[in-house]
């Protein structure tokens, strides 16, 4: 019998903000925001919420972790849809207007004949163009409504998340993988840069703006802050909230203050002042998986009616689309799961379980792995009482061993202590990049 | 065993700093508990040895003998380990109690990756597989493995604990060991629970690192086990310790920049390069 210590809600439901990746405040006064869904990949979907926190527009039609919603000047709402590998603009009445999906004569091509790979952003320029920012591709492009290149930057750029046009008509560039944000003229020409491409300046960085004085407000997410650069390279101001967050995409509103979208941190969007005050706040959020009062089915007795191991989720939020759930039958005494995946990202089977601050706990499994070429492993985020995780990176997650390539069963062995502040751990089985692990007798015990 | 290199006297008195912190330690346990409520946790590996020689060190001063001490036996030792803690036992004359899991250790007939079946073993041995959720009706003899760690050690602690009525235990544990000990502290209390006794566990090398730990041993010439002249750097059960080094000793390798859990872990920075890809996360 599991018993449930916290129970989780139903996945999808509109309005329930999971992780808001992106944020901007519209001439109305209302506040668009992008979120990505929780991490099973449901929920994901664009809202526009008035200032008493009131949703008064929603669009959530076969979203996957779309990371950015921006209001055009025509009125519609261009969203790009990152999961799915596409744009598209929805009218105010939820029409699709224009599709990526059919450039190319349905294909979706661009023009040179290439397809949006992981877009993590997308504005409307005033000719009618957009702005696209296509991660995976490595790229930041100009397109036209019928998938026409009209200008690209793509030498340097390291997995970029955010690309938006100055009133010089220059483009900053969030350089994410490469810690820098670039500012580029037409002719493709860096012509200012903030970060030595080390993580000590900036570290992911996921949005750069000018300001009205000329400074830049840069998202510096794993460093968790914001941060006012000068034009000559001096940090003038700085915000960073006391747990860790990574914050997405800061907006700046006319009355001089920002708009800060927190991801699944604190699952929230804000909006602070000068002074550093929080002076806004929409967070509307209550998280789907339950927390276990201990480890539940870890022998794998229990499958599911999707398939998928009872009381255990499958985490396809981060995996690009790709991954899935396999089992290993001519295990005895019954079939173990495991994962097998084949691109960038990563795939989690994982589970909420309720710990106790101080106490040391004993994690243990049997592993194998086939042709991992990325790194499989069991680790565990531990998370606060508002849902977010105390970690900036997942690799200070506490963790057993990294496996790669090729490994018969292996016994997996650690020990780990509950920080501060965490209310229950997230036990998960993880792989990257491609390859097979499977996973078997897993423990966690108080020792 | 005569060590090969000479310590500065800098550095000597850097070391006996070190030591007087961890007998500061043992002396407040001192005064906290009752002599025979005390035990001690040794395996013969440095950090346990460094701890018991502290120890040793404090009781000389005040004339009281050493606590009970506990060694598990496993059932996979190394030799010259255990004729290491025989000559240990001799010289310091430390009340030695070796403990181990007999039951499991008879079903298994002493052999490794033998099989053992749940119902072969005493209803203890079956509470405590109940207790931490193991749920097949066979496993292989392993020391390693999750439950061969569980019933092979901690069950055993717990029982020392019992059978003994120690309310204080001594433990060889540094925070620079392994990350899942930066949190720990130099004592901690722990509540008693199902098949668990409640104690106080005591830490009193916490703040050495490995650097310091062998300087120390240098400084004051205290004994080790042989074993990591060889290169060993991390002792555990005979058939899963590694080498790190072949042929060179613990204290001549990089002990700043490489693990000290030799094993598969080598890999792991090359991983994490790419975990670290993983924005979200």
């Amino acid at each position: 019998m599991a018993e449930i210590v916290g129970p989780g809600c139903e996945r999808g439901i509109p309005g329930n903000v999971e992780m808001p990746l992106a944020v901007e405040r519209l001439p109305n006064g209302n506040t668009l925001i992008a979120d990505a869904g929780d991490e099973a990949g449901f929920g994901s979907e664009i809202l526009e919420v008035n200032p008493v926190g009131s949703i008064v527009w929603n669009y959530n039609e076969g979203l996957r972790f779309a990371h950015s919603g921006r209001r055009m000047k025509n009125g519609n709402t261009l969203i790009t849809d990152t999961t799915n590998n596409r744009l598209i603009e929805v009218s105010p009445d939820k029409r699709i207007a224009m599709s990526s999906d059919e450039w190319g004569g349905g294909t979706g091509k661009l023009s040179d004949g290439s397809h949006l790979h992981y877009p993590n952003e997308a504005f409307g320029l005033g000719d009618g163009t957009f702005l696209v920012t296509d991660r995976n591709n490595d790229r930041c492009i100009q397109v036209d409504r019928n998938g026409k290149v009209i200008w690209a930057f793509e030498k340097e750029l390291h997995h970029p998340h955010n690309a938006n046009a100055l009133t010089n008509g220059n483009i900053m560039i969030a350089d994410s993988d490469g810690n820098r944000i670039l500012e580029i003229n037409q002719k493709k020409e860096i012509i200012w840069s903030y970060g030595d491409g080390s993580a000590e300046t900036l570290w992911w960085p996921r949005s750069g703006i000018r300001l009205e004085n000329g400074n830049t407000l840069i998202t510096d997410s794993k460093r968790h802050r914001i941060i006012e650069i000068s034009p000559e390279g001096r940090i003038v101001w700085k915000f960073h909230t006391e747990h860790v967050d990574k914050f997405y995409i800061t907006h700046a509103t006319k009355e001089g203050t920002f708009l800060i979208a927190c991801t699944d941190g604190h699952h929230q969007v804000i909006e602070v002042d000068r002074t550093g005050s929080i002076i806004w706040l929409f967070r509307n959020y209550r998280r789907p998986a339950p927390i276990y009062a201990r480890l539940t089915n870890g022998f794998f007795k229990e499958v599911g009616e999707d398939g998928i191991p009872k009381h255990w989720v499958l985490a396809t939020r981060l995996s690009e689309g790709g991954g899935r759930l396999i089992w290993d039958v001519d295990n005895k005494p019954y079939p173990c799961p495991g994962l097998e995946y084949d691109r960038p990202g990563a795939l989690f089977l994982q589970q909420n379980i309720f710990v106790k601050v101080g106490q040391t706990y004993r994690v243990g499994a049997e592993i194998k792995t086939i042709e991992v070429k990325g790194a499989a492993c069991l680790h565990i985020d531990f998370y606060d009482a508002f849902g977010g995780s105390l970690y900036r990176d997942i690799t200070e997650m506490p963790s057993g061993e990294y496996f790669t390539g090729t490994n018969d069963w292996t016994h997996d062995l650690f020990e780990i202590n509950v920080p501060a502040k965490a209310t229950f751990a997230q036990l998960r089985l993880a792989i990257n990049h491609s390859g097979k692990v499977f996973v078997r007798k897993i423990m966690m015990n108080p020792i | 065993m005569a060590f090969d290199r000479e310590i500065s006297e800098k550095r000597k008195r850097q070391c006996s700093k070190l030591v007087e912190i961890s007998k500061g330690i043992v002396r407040q346990t001192f005064s906290k508990f009752k002599p025979e409520e005390l035990g001690i946790t040794w395996t013969g590996g440095k950090d346990s040895t460094l701890t018991l020689w502290i120890i040793w060190q404090v009781c000389l001063e005040k004339g009281a003998p050493i606590p009970k001490t506990m060694i598990i036996g496993e059932g996979d030792e190394f030799e010259e380990i255990e004729q290491f803690v025989e000559r240990m036992k001799r010289e310091w004359s430390v009340p030695l109690e070796v403990c181990r899991n007999e039951d499991v250790l008879k079903t298994t007939d002493h052999q490794l990756n033998a099989l053992v079946r749940v119902k072969d073993l005493n209803e203890r041995n079956r509470e405590e597989l109940k207790r931490i959720g193991f749920e097949e009706d066979e496993f292989p003899f392993e020391a390693e493995s999750y439950v061969g760690n569980h019933l092979m050690k901690t069950v055993v602690f717990n029982q020392f604990l019992e059978r003994n009525g120690i309310r204080g235990i001594f433990q060889g544990l540094r925070w620079d060991e392994h990350p899942a000990r930066f949190n720990d502290d130099y004592f901690e209390y722990k509540e008693g629970g199902y098949l668990m006794p409640e104690h106080t566990r005591i830490r009193p090398i916490l703040h050495f690192t490995e650097r310091d730990l062998w300087d120390t041993y240098a400084a004051f010439k205290i004994p080790y086990c042989p074993l990591y002249e060889r290169g060993y750097r991390s002792l555990g059960a005979k058939t899963t310790s590694l080498i790190s080094v072949e042929g060179v000793p613990a204290w001549k390798q990089d002990l700043e920049n490489t693990e000290e859990r030799a094993g598969r872990r080598q890999d792991k920075e090359k991983a994490m390069e790419r975990m670290r890809k993983l924005g979200y996360m």
